[in-house]
């Protein structure tokens, strides 16, 4: 086993991992108001973070954990992440799914990665996350 | 060094207490001054502070990577 894997292919699964602080969450929320999260949470994600009292604080932590989780799976240099073309729903079943698009899906699929899955996890103070890819055989990217 | 490039770095001062000083070719983001989740309230305040628009999908990482950069990005390049 090479002690550096190539970043991709069949066989590699780059993990994703992050960690979100709710005290550094809870502060941007109280300095900016929810509309700073609009810069990095669609409409829809927002929604799902959305309770009858407002936004749920840990859920944004763990859209936010879940997106930079998925971004590191991409492995990719010099580039911030694309926080609106990576978009983690919650699904039917209350497990999120991750959706690429824009430049995230095109950063994926120069490493083959067709699909990202996630899980997220939280507690009192700290929402973490962690991603794995799903990689396919390349088939050459339709531009 | 520009009033807006002291307010950035002021800002970097104040949430990194264990520094005290900021040395313009020090590369933030090697040095985790700024993260993912910091970046998007640094581009808040980059714009607060130069005036303009950032559009965060084509922003270049290495205009944001040291105080030099950024001042030669964001401030200097307003006086020209």
């Amino acid at each position: 086993m090479p002690a550096h894997p190539a970043p991709s292919g069949p066989g590699w699964a780059n993990l994703g991992m992050d960690i979100v602080s709710v005290k550094r969450v809870r502060r941007l929320l109280d300095d900016y108001g929810e509309g700073f999260f609009e810069r990095m949470l669609t409409p829809g994600e927002i929604a799902d973070c959305r309770t009858s009292t407002g936004l749920d604080v840990l859920s944004l932590c763990g859209r936010i954990a879940a997106k930079e989780a998925a971004f590191k799976t991409l492995r990719v240099r010099d580039r911030f992440l694309p926080w609106l073309d990576i978009v983690v729903r919650r699904s039917d079943g209350g497990w999120p799914l991750v959706h690429l698009r824009g430049g995230a899906r095109h950063m994926a699929a120069a490493s083959g990665i067709t699909e990202i899955t996630v899980s997220i996890s939280h507690d009192v103070d700290y929402a973490v996350a962690v991603a794995a890819p799903i990689i396919t055989e390349s088939k050459g990217e339709t531009p | 060094m520009t009033d807006g490039l002291d307010q950035v770095k002021a800002w970097i001062v104040k949430r990194h207490p264990d520094r005290d000083d900021i040395a313009p070719d020090l590369d933030l983001i090697e040095n985790r001054l700024i993260d993912s989740l910091s970046f998007v309230e640094f581009v808040f305040l980059l714009e607060q502070v130069s005036g303009r628009s950032i559009d965060m999908d084509t922003l270049e990482v290495d205009s944001i990577r040291t105080l030099e950069a950024i001042d030669r990005t964001f401030f200097k390049a307003r006086v020209s």
